[in-house]
């Protein structure tokens, strides 16, 4: 491909990549990027179409007036679109950046053109990355930095080519070697400087030292709305979002067996008092958290308490998406908070929260205890509880005698409140089926419709029936929203805990053990992800992929570099293993995969991994042998195909067709200086031209010279002069 | 104490230089603003583009350091140059790197540590590949010009910035004084001069010695018609032996530096005399301030002479080279044949010409050097 068609082409790729990117970052009305492809395809036919006679100043759709005009039109409707439209600089200045993209595209006449190009594109892949933090940003990153290497190298070498004024030499030029075209040596360097530049792009990203002096900070993107988090929450509005299969957050827990629960309790908020339709929290005064260290809030009341208690401790870090809810969420009960917060804050009901909603994905790290369930209370009577204690969990909204009557019938057997609790949860969970299709929200009671006519709900049904239901048998209970997290991410040893994992369940007081947790929602027979174990499979590893993307690119931070800054001062030692470690995490969904190969092939289900493996080898046998084929080509061109080298021997190949015709053949035996001896012996007026032709037919196929033009030029002259010659 | 860089450095970037391209400016003013708008928003997905840009400069650097590296030059200059008569100069450049191929290489002269552009520009030079280059060369003043070295320069591989190295290739070569058309009142002072210095005896020459008859062998082209037609008998005619005709060319170079414009026009007209006299067959002696040549003829003398009038300086006037001219002058005398006087300076009492003056037998020739 010749040099000018080869500029042209990767300009509007450059183009191209940075209009995807702000496609992708939601940065565009569908009309605009609607219109925006439309110009970049029709550019990119045309290029393609008009083959290799592109010159920089192709004939346009108007004149260089025409376009000013338009840019002016452009620029008027920027601040249009800036008061009345969009109302905001950013969007306006987007949309302002994509018309002038395409007025650009369509008016690529000069150099200069070309370099407005560039610096669109800039501001373009600039601009989608302050509207995202999705891990699609990093292949359009490296597809725009190999754009971009490749459209400077070619912009650089075109330079001077048709464009004198643009050359860097007063004198008249002496152009010499101009291959004109895009040479396989060519094309392998300019890969491999985009590939050296993105191993150096990573290394000064992690090395830059990150200041944060600014005054304009700003989110990314718009939070998760959640129900089931606010100071009251309707029965069933959980309901809606189990279909919702968004992430919102993910959790590592360290201190365990990798995966040795098969279930995580996410607790979010509890409520005590219900109304006959919705939960409100009457104990949500919050204060804020006494600072332990520089970032670590301990939650008052657990203060001291860790040697009295004998729960099991589970710590966790948790990535949290931006959502709508200020709540911090956690397996009950927190014990210690860690995170770059200014503050935290906590209510009575021992929920945790934010002062305000995070505007982007935060990182915290939770220890957390349960409280186990103690012996003193198997068996024993319900003591009396305090006025202030029973007001807010033992209120009930009415007096439903039904209600009322099966609690007792199902707890009259059972002597202690842990027992009768169990008796309630066993009945709700074995009684009962799961369905999402349970509309009872606009009835009267509810809980009664649930109970005595339907029998099918879904978790705030039960959670709210079981509540009720121990509060009449004189056991205080407390419902508690959250998420229940049961998707194990193998690949990066962390839960996924998506919208569709919000859940209800019961918090039980007991005399000695204190709140236990208890959930009578039976398990769900839904489907709710109909896909096969491998897209499954894809998906964990892609989503891990994400969360390394999240940790290491978007979140790495100052206190990152000052980290290792320490381990640097401390001896250094461990920062080798440090960054081993941060490989090997960042690796670690394939190596997983890899290893869980044995294990899968014994159980006999290796059919998901076993596709994942068979598509990555195919595309890494495909890229081997494109890279073969380059290699091969490269030598070839090498040994046999420079383009001086083909010429002499064409030109001797004429010589020797010549000569044949005078009747002086080549024997297959005879090496080309005997033949020039045995010419001078048969045609001694000849045996200048043949001397002259072989002697550079020599150096250039066996002597590994490189021949002149002026040598060219010689072999030339010397076969016209040999053809115009008649043998006596 | 000074920082001291490690050898190897210091000796691999000592002829470097790097200049930034109007691209690479507004590169580099995109560059930090980019990283303003990285640290004011604290945005990760700001500092990646912000590392893109960091390491193409950085790229830049080493991609062209490696362009400039392990190449060979060898220059050939032509033998005779002369002042304002352009020459055709030739480069072989070679790239003896054993893989990387150099590219965008912009080739300029350095003479006097100035860079003087020849418009060179070799695109594309394999790794072990050498080019023929040839570029037009025109020197402007006589003397020895002395090519210092080669500088190559690179905007490989992303136009950004310019760099530069500088190969040490030294030349050397005489440039002559300028030859210029001689007047025809000189030429006519000369060939007076040359007829009262001609020898009597049959030679090749312009001027006729005797006329006789046709004899077998004889060149037909020296029948002498007229004769021929008048005594109806074939008559020859034979010429005067002119290479033995003598010539001493004497260039005053005790000149005030005022006057520096007029001795380079008086070198000229001299040269130009050398030239036209030893183009006639002259035994011609040159005598350049103190320096004095012998009588001679022949393209090697010829050269000689000019090498003289190239290489000789003007002195300033002072009482002992007024008498070494005057000496020169006067030793001159009665060794035969036509004495030459280009003088630039009329003394310290005589009238300033604005043109050289021209003596031939000390007489001056008025208008000598109209037609230079």
């Amino acid at each position: 491909m010749a040099y000018s068609q080869a500029l042209r082409l990767t300009s509007i790729l450059l183009a191209a990549v940075s209009f995807i990117g702000l496609t992708l970052g939601s940065g565009l009305p569908a009309w605009l990027a609607v219109f925006t492809g439309v110009a970049l395809i029709v550019v990119l036919i045309r290029h393609v179409a008009a083959g290799p006679i592109v010159h920089l100043a192709p004939h346009g759709l108007f004149s260089p007036a025409g376009w000013n005009l338009l840019v002016i039109i452009g620029f008027l409707g920027f601040w249009v679109d800036m008061f009345l439209v969009s109302g905001e600089l950013l969007p306006a200045g987007i949309h302002f950046l994509m018309i002038l993209m395409v007025i650009k595209l369509f008016n690529l006449r000069q150099r200069r053109d070309y370099l407005h190009l560039y610096a669109i594109s800039l501001v373009a892949i600039l601009a989608s990355g302050s509207l995202t933090t999705d891990l699609w940003y990093l292949p359009i990153f490296l597809l725009y930095l190999v754009a971009g290497v490749w459209t400077l190298i070619l912009f650089q070498i075109t330079k001077g080519f048709g464009d004198e004024s643009a050359s860097p030499t007063s004198a008249p030029s002496v152009q010499v070697d101009l291959p004109g075209r895009v040479t396989p040596q060519l094309f392998w360097l300019a890969n491999g400087l985009a590939l050296v530049c993105f191993g150096m792009t990573v290394a000064i990203f992690f090395t830059i030292p990150r200041l944060s002096a600014g005054f304009y900070h700003k989110g990314f993107g718009e939070n998760i709305r959640t129900s089931g988090f606010s100071e009251t929450v309707n029965l069933g509005a959980i309901g809606p979002i189990k279909r919702d299969p968004s992430v919102v957050m993910r959790i590592e827990v360290t201190r365990q067996e990798p995966h040795s629960l098969d279930r995580l309790y996410v607790r979010g908020l509890a409520f005590d008092q219900y109304d006959g339709k919705s939960w409100t929290n009457r104990l949500g005064y919050r204060r804020n958290l006494n600072e332990e260290n520089p970032g670590t809030f301990l939650i008052r009341g657990q203060q001291g308490s860790a040697g009295s208690r004998l729960g099991d401790t589970i710590q966790q870090n948790i990535i949290l998406e931006s959502l709508d809810t200020a709540v911090l969420f956690a397996a009950p009960f927190v014990e210690r908070i860690s995170g770059k917060f200014p503050a935290v804050q906590s209510d009575l009901a021992g929920s945790v929260y934010l002062p305000f909603p995070s505007a982007s994905r935060i990182e915290y790290s939770v220890v957390s205890r349960s409280n186990p369930l103690l012996p003193a209370d198997l068996g024993s009577d319900a003591p009396l509880y305090p006025e202030s204690f029973a007001r807010h969990f033992l209120h009930l909204p009415y007096r439903s005698e039904r209600i009322s009557r099966l609690s007792e019938d199902i707890t009259r057997s059972q002597a202690g409140p842990y027992e009768k609790a169990h008796a309630i949860q066993t009945y709700l969970t074995r009684n009962y089926q799961y369905s999402l299709d349970a509309p009872l929200a606009g009835l009267d009671r509810p809980l009664e419709e649930f109970l005595f006519i339907r029998k099918t709900g879904y978790c705030e049904h039960y959670a709210t029936a079981m509540v009720i239901m121990l509060r009449m048998v004189g056991i205080p209970a407390r419902l508690v929203t959250g998420f229940l997290a049961t998707e194990w991410n193998e690949y990066g040893n962390y839960y996924v805990v998506r919208q569709q994992d919000a859940h209800a369940w019961v918090e039980v007081n007991l005399p000695h053990s204190g709140w236990i947790m208890m959930d009578p929602t039976p398990p769900s027979n839904e489907v709710v992800r109909n896909e096969s174990p491998a897209w499954q499979a894809l998906g964990r590893i892609l989503d891990s992929v994400k969360l390394q993307w999240n940790r290491f690119f978007v979140q790495y931070s100052a206190a990152d570099q000052l980290a290792v800054v320490r381990e640097l001062k401390a001896g250094g030692k461990s920062v080798g293993h440090r960054t081993l470690d941060s490989l090997v995490t960042i690796l670690s969904p394939f190596t997983r995969l890899l290893g869980m190969i044995p294990d899968q092939l014994f159980r006999g289900s290796v059919q998901p991994q076993a596709a994942i493996l068979g598509g990555t080898a195919l595309f890494l046998i495909i890229l081997l042998w494109l890279g073969m084929k380059g290699i091969k080509g490269r030598i070839r061109v090498d040994k046999k195909a420079t383009l001086e080298e083909q010429r002499i021997v064409e030109l001797y190949k004429q010589m020797l067709a010549r000569l044949a015709d005078n009747g002086i053949a080549k024997a297959a035996g005879t090496t080309p200086w005997e033949f020039v001896h045995v010419t001078r012996m048969t045609w001694g007026e000849a045996n200048s031209a043949v001397a002259s032709i072989t002697e550079l037919y020599c150096k250039a196929r066996f002597g590994g010279i490189l021949l002149t033009d002026e040598e060219l030029q010689l072999a030339k002259d010397r076969l016209t002069q040999l053809t115009s010659m008649e043998k006596p | 104490m000074p920082l001291q860089l490690p050898v190897f450095v210091r000796r691999s970037f000592r002829h470097r230089s790097t200049r930034v391209t109007s691209e690479g400016l507004q590169f580099l003013i995109f560059t930090l603003a980019i990283g303003i708008a990285a640290i004011n928003t604290g945005n990760n997905l700001f500092y990646l583009p912000l590392a893109m840009m960091l390491s193409l400069i950085l790229i830049s650097g080493i991609v062209a350091e490696y362009c400039l590296r392990r190449l060979e030059f060898h220059r050939h200059l032509p033998d005779l140059i002369m002042v304002n008569h352009p020459v055709t100069a030739t480069l072989v450049v070679k790239n003896r790197k054993s893989s990387l191929p150099s590219f965008s290489l912009v080739i300029l002269d350095v003479s006097d540590g100035q860079d003087l552009d020849r418009g060179i520009t070799l695109h594309h030079l394999p790794a072990g590949a050498s080019r023929l280059v040839s570029y037009p060369m025109l020197a402007r003043r006589r003397g020895r010009l002395h090519l210092e070295g080669i500088r190559v320069a690179t905007e490989f591989p992303f136009g950004l910035f310019m760099k530069k190295a500088l190969y040490q290739v030294e030349g050397t070569v005489i440039v002559y004084p300028e030859i210029t058309p001689l007047s025809e009142t000189l030429l006519r002072g000369l060939t007076s001069a040359g007829q009262e210095q001609a020898l009597h005896r049959r030679g090749h020459g312009s001027d006729l010695y005797n006329l006789r008859l046709y004899h077998a062998g004889d060149d037909s082209r020296n029948i002498h018609w007229p004769t021929t037609a008048r005594t109806s008998q074939l008559t020859v005619r034979e010429t005067e032996a002119e290479e033995q005709r003598r010539a001493t060319i004497r260039l005053q170079t005790t000149v005030p530096a005022s006057y520096d414009a007029v001795f380079e026009q008086a070198v000229s007209v001299a040269a130009s005399l050398v030239q036209h006299l030893s183009y006639r067959g002259y035994l011609i002696r040159l005598i350049v301030g103190s320096s004095c040549s012998e009588f001679s003829q022949g393209d090697a003398h010829l050269y000689d002479l000019l090498r003289m009038l190239a290489l000789c300086e003007r002195c300033a006037p002072t009482g002992e080279i007024d008498a070494s001219d005057h000496h020169q002058a006067e030793s001159s005398e009665g060794e035969g044949g036509t004495e030459i006087v280009v003088q630039s300076w009329g003394g310290t009492a005589g009238v300033q010409p604005d043109h050289p003056t021209i003596l031939i037998n000390g007489q001056p020739v008025i208008g000598g050097v109209h037609g230079v």
